[in-house]
């Protein structure tokens, strides 16, 4: 039995050490115990010497208990195997496997076997691993030796532990005007510790340029939206925005960012306790664009406040996002408060697929207060089919001579 | 081990080391391990159902089913963790008492047991204090005469002064460096070894029968008079009988006799009526020369300064109507009193020797000597002893037993009682020896009898007679302090000693006197005054973030512990560090780092050199780690040992960096010299809980090795020793 039990084989998880914290309990001189709570203050080594009060030292503490571990993190383990035996043994091969629910992982510095392992002498060995899957894993320890009498023997130990979900990510997509898209991502933190967000970033796909909203600048100053601290408590979300904006190159043909496209990943870096590190990626973000038919009209320029009666100008522009060529026709009709100057029924011309013309219109109001820009219809003369443009934009209409009548 | 169904719940608790042992055990045979461990194996993997995280993770879709059986376990698991850190209690005190706190009617054996208890206790008070007894009466008659004299004598001479004095009739006007009673035990308590102690409860057969009617005859019986006068006769009177201050617990017949003429409204007593009331020394004191009345109003300052204090309006105003007479404090109704009384007071006894009688055997564990409540004197000074060698369990046993002796024992929350300095000095000493020992919930519930420490009978204004003169909270600023931790911990309220003290030094700053009155100070004592409050207010300010920070407000925490700089300039180096630390616990390595530069850039400032370089290299050793360079990090604490090669923080965290480079050898070797050479620094619970940690990695003997640490620890250390820190049980 005894030479069975030759060799003492543990694992021990390695998370960060801790800060020990003392409970500091003082009085003044004229209490009771005098000067003797400070003083057996000043004589516990894990004080912080001058200022004993502070509660958080910086004597390090080794790992209470395996604790969680989260997708995205370092797993990392020691593994010693000890000779407490009398006897020397021989050719020992430690292998750790890590199993997962879809494959099977060595994680062993080395593969090659010691040749001997003499009495009280112990081999070890720290693993690292970066955990990539959510669920349960089993370390799989195997040891297999020769003792002095020839006798091979083997012996496997299994650790199972699960592997959480740090972080809870819901998207928001938020289509602008122009062809910019925003992206609001909500990051909860549902670990059980404070979680400093390291870096929370949008790697776009090809086909935008990211600009993110997450910091104010002021004379040159960045400072975050959050505040002075990084970090995430428990359950809490923080909310990110991102303004993604097409390459020109794609910009051009608008029509084109149809239907469900690519819009890229967050990448995501926390860290925790003395520099816990752990790392996510999202898979790829995906949004639905804006369906525009067959021709889009948006403003590309008006104002946003005009007086009463008085003639303005608004430039639109009208892009072809179908896929044949058409001949298009101006209507503008009048509703009660907008009135369109110029020529309606005009013609403007043949518009290939995806190429744009910029219209310039003259419109006046008649009534006060915010009014809608209703009243514009395109007719495609090849088809007959007539499209509808009302409520493309609104302004502010006011009154100039309002403080002279007063 | 046991069951994979716990791994399923709440995989925090699996703990390889520990479950590595157990497996040693069952299965001998490593082919048997083998077989033993199988099934894990097959129940664990098939049962889980969405894998693959990368798509199952991000769409927005599929987030609205984000798991709250997680959240709701990770909560659990947060408290389970959370309660790691706090609760340590190693007996389970805290359940047990709850119950026959108030039953003092009903639960006819239980009161029988406690009062055989008390009374026990009692005659061990007594064995022991009946000589200083009699020297305090012999001084007392001197005292009496030469009072005059000494009130003229020059300040610094040392007076003997005899405790009771220095309690009721205010001696502290007398004792020359206007500082501490420099007590010796309280009078109250050494005249509790007197032997009538018991009489009450023989002789008091009617009062034992209808506690509560009796205490208002009591009163009413004799007029206005007020508990604090009787509290004054219990101990001056002649010893024939008093013991306690406690009116209803323990009233001596006699004392309803003579009740000390307090207010106008009771003109049937005069004070002459009482040849030992206490009024008397003052009367002889104030009309006997005009010099010790100034005397006293100089000394006073120390009094007036340490004891200042902010009442509520309402208290405020039953103090004034005491003051000038207007009635009695007597008419005051019980729920503004402070009627507090042990909660629990079962022995708190010896963990180490309890391990040791577990796995050492008995012989070993006999020879585990440490200071009981029994082997020191019964007074303040064996409390001393019995802190000071830390055994803080004895010492709590100990102010049970004086507390019991004062009348506010076990069960006696609630009941009408008088309090003295030392009576809450007491109560302070252990509340604060409970919260060190960690047994917050004992500290929290025996806390709660003194309400918000804002009752009118903890001021001294309501005992004119016993404190003639003496004004402010005889409620330790200290006291206030704990209670307000313990409560902002539980309870997230502001304390009130951060506003209170606050204020005061705003009076103070503004010209008028702590209280806000107009009294003209002289430049010194206002300058002492502020002084004093200005460390009080950083001493709260540390309270503040500390508590802060254990409840993870690391942004108030950090504030917080940064405006305390401006208040203790000497400790920015550790301030700044400290803040730098709370930065790396949240993982922010980049603001820490700051916060460690402002340190070396403070470097020329002041404090000496070694300690600064010291401070500076610790810090550097700190953002190596964080960044898990392990090899970098031992460096660094190398680099402290070679300035100062006995910091004992340096050579353990060194230590521990060892292991994370897999040198376990080395980190063992290391640890276990240092806690053999010196052991009077590494005997610290965070030590040996590393070395037992290391132990268990390392080898099956692990148990005997932390055996022969219980043996070291039982030589030296106390029995508020944590003994968890072994990993024996």
């Amino acid at each position: 039995l005894t030479v069975n039990m030759s060799l003492y084989f543990t694992v021990m998880r390695l998370t960060k050490p801790t800060l020990f914290t003392n409970l500091p309990a003082t009085c003044e001189d004229r209490d009771l115990p005098g000067d003797l709570f400070g003083q057996l203050m000043r004589q516990d080594p894990s004080t912080i010497k001058g200022a004993e009060t502070l509660m958080l030292g910086e004597m390090l503490t080794l790992p209470q208990n395996f604790g969680n571990i989260f997708l995205g993190e370092t797993f990392s383990s020691y593994i010693s195997v000890h000779n407490d035996s009398s006897q020397v043994v021989k050719d020992i091969l430690v292998k750790a496997d890590l199993q997962t629910s879809s494959q099977r992982l060595n994680l062993s510095a080395s593969n090659s076997a010691v040749a001997e392992l003499k009495p009280e002498c112990c081999i070890d060995d720290v693993i690292h691993h970066e955990v990539k899957e959510i669920g349960t894993h089993i370390l799989v320890c195997a040891v297999s030796y020769t003792t002095q009498q020839g006798e091979k023997l083997y012996f496997r130990k299994f650790f199972k532990f699960q592997v959480l979900k740090p972080l809870d990510v819901k998207t928001k997509f938020y289509n602008a005007e122009t062809d910019e898209v925003f992206l609001e991502a909500q990051i909860q933190n549902i670990t059980t510790s404070p979680m400093f967000m390291e870096k929370v970033s949008l790697e776009p796909s090809m086909m935008y340029n990211v600009t993110e909203l997450n910091m104010v600048t002021q004379a040159d100053k960045g400072e975050s939206t959050f505040g002075k601290m990084s970090y995430l408590q428990p359950m809490d979300t923080r909310q990110y925005l991102y303004c993604l904006k097409p390459k020109p190159e794609y910009a051009e043909k608008a029509g084109i960012i149809k239907g469900v496209t690519v819009i890229g990943k967050l990448d995501i870096v926390w860290k925790t306790n003395l520099g816990e590190r752990g790392r996510l990626q999202t898979s790829q973000l995906q949004r639905m664009a804006p369906g525009y038919g067959d021709i889009r009209l948006s403003l590309d320029l008006i104002p946003d406040t005009v007086n009463l009666e008085e003639p303005f100008d608004i430039i639109c522009k009208i892009t072809n996002c179908s896929e044949r060529t058409m001949d298009l026709v101006l209507e503008m009709c009048n509703t009660s408060s907008i009135h369109w100057c110029g020529i309606s029924g005009r013609q403007l011309g043949k518009l290939s697929p995806g190429a744009f013309l910029s219209l310039p219109l003259t419109v006046l109001s008649s009534v006060q207060g915010l009014q809608s820009i209703s009243g514009l219809r395109l007719t495609d003369t090849f088809l007959k089919r007539t499209y509808e443009y009302d409520d493309i934009a609104q302004v502010c209409v006011v009154c100039p001579f309002t403080s002279n009548e007063c | 081990m046991d069951s994979g169904e716990a791994h399923a719940q709440r995989p925090v608790t699996l703990d390889i080391a520990v479950e590595d042992v157990n497996q040693e055990v069952s299965a001998p045979a490593p082919s048997e391990a083998t077989i033993g461990q199988t099934p894990p194996t097959d129940g664990g993997l098939p049962q889980e159902d969405s894998i693959d995280l990368g798509r199952d993770f991000a769409t927005p879709q599929d987030d609205s089913s984000a798991t709250p059986s997680e959240s709701l376990m990770d909560k659990l698991n947060d408290q389970m963790m959370e309660s790691v850190m706090i609760s340590d209690s190693p007996n389970n005190s805290e359940e047990d008492d709850v119950v026959p706190i108030d039953s003092l009617l009903d639960g006819g054996e239980e009161e029988e047991n406690v009062a055989e208890g008390n009374q026990e206790e009692q005659s061990e008070i007594r064995q022991n204090t009946t000589e200083i007894k009699v020297s305090v009466e012999e001084q007392e008659e001197g005292g009496l005469q030469e009072k005059p004299e000494e009130a003229t004598k020059p300040k610094d001479e040392p007076v003997p002064v005899c405790t009771i004095f220095s309690q009721g009739t205010q001696p502290k006007s007398l004792v020359p460096d206007g500082f501490q009673p420099t007590l010796i035990k309280s009078p109250s308590f050494s005249m509790g070894g007197g032997e009538d102690v018991v009489t009450p409860n023989k002789m008091g057969g009617p009062l034992v029968c209808q506690p509560s009617p009796s205490l208002s005859k009591f009163f009413t019986d004799n007029g206005q008079t007020n508990p604090a006068s009787d509290f004054f006769d219990s101990f001056t009177a002649p010893s024939s009988f008093i013991s306690v201050s406690n009116p209803n617990a323990e009233i001596p017949p006699g004392s309803l006799q003579p009740p000390t003429p307090q207010t106008a409204s009771a003109p049937g007593s005069a004070p002459t009526s009482a040849p030992a009331a206490p009024p008397q020394p003052f009367n002889q004191l104030f009309s006997g020369s005009d010099d010790p009345f100034a005397t006293a109003l100089s000394l006073n300052e120390a009094d007036r300064r340490h004891d200042a204090w902010l009442p509520c309006e309402e208290t405020r105003k039953v103090l004034i109507s005491v003051a000038t007479q207007q009635y009695g404090p007597a008419y005051l109704e019980s729920s503004r009193l402070t009627m507090p009384g042990l909660k629990f007071d079962n022995l708190q006894g010896d963990a180490v020797k309890d391990l040791m009688l577990r796995f050492l055997g008995e012989a070993a564990a006999a020879k585990r000597q440490v200071l009981t409540a029994n082997s020191v004197d019964q007074s303040f000074n064996g409390l001393k002893q019995l802190i000071s060698s830390k055994n803080w369990r004895a010492a709590v046993d100990l102010t049970a037993r004086m507390l019991t002796a004062h009348g506010q024992g076990y069960g006696k929350a609630g009941q009408p009682t008088s309090h003295t300095t030392d009576s809450l000095q007491l109560w302070f000493v252990r509340l604060a020896l409970l919260t060190k020992l960690g047994l917050f919930q004992n500290a929290e519930l025996e806390f709660e009898p003194f309400g918000n420490l804002d009752q009118p009978d903890l001021y001294y204004e309501y005992y004119p007679t016993v404190y003639p003169g003496r004004k402010g909270s005889m409620v330790p600023f200290s006291m206030r302090l704990l209670h307000a931790e313990l409560h902002s911990t539980w309870l997230m309220l502001t304390p009130p000693p951060a506003s209170c003290s606050s204020q005061i030094l705003e009076n103070l700053e503004t010209g008028s006197a702590e209280d806000g009155s107009m009294i003209t100070l002289t430049q010194e004592n206002r300058q002492a005054s502020l002084k004093l409050w200005r460390s009080r207010l950083s001493r709260v300010m540390y309270s503040m973030a500390n508590c802060l920070l254990l409840m993870k407000d690391y942004v108030l925490a950090v504030d917080t512990y940064q405006s305390i700089i401006q208040y203790e300039p000497q400790q920015r180096a550790q301030l700044l560090s400290g803040i730098g630390r709370i930065f790396l616990q949240i993982g922010d390595v980049k603001t820490a780092e700051r916060f460690f530069q402002d340190v070396e850039k403070s470097g020329q400032v002041k404090g000496s050199q070694q300690a600064l370089a010291t401070c500076v290299l610790m810090n550097r050793a700190f953002v190596h780690l964080s960044q898990n360079n392990y090899a970098e990090a031992h460096a660094s604490f190398i680099e402290v040992l070679k300035i100062d090669p006995k910091n004992p923080v340096a050579n353990n965290n060194a230590a521990v960096c060892l292991l994370y480079l897999g040198r376990l050898k080395e980190s063992l070797g290391q640890l276990e010299g240092l806690v053999q050479q010196d052991p009077t620094q590494y005997l610290h619970e965070s030590v040996l809980f590393n070395l037992t940690t290391m132990y268990e990695l390392e080898s099956s003997r692990s148990t005997q090795k932390k055996q022969a640490l219980l043996e070291a620890v039982a030589c030296r250390e106390g029995d508020s020793f944590n003994t968890q820190c072994l990993k024996l049980v």
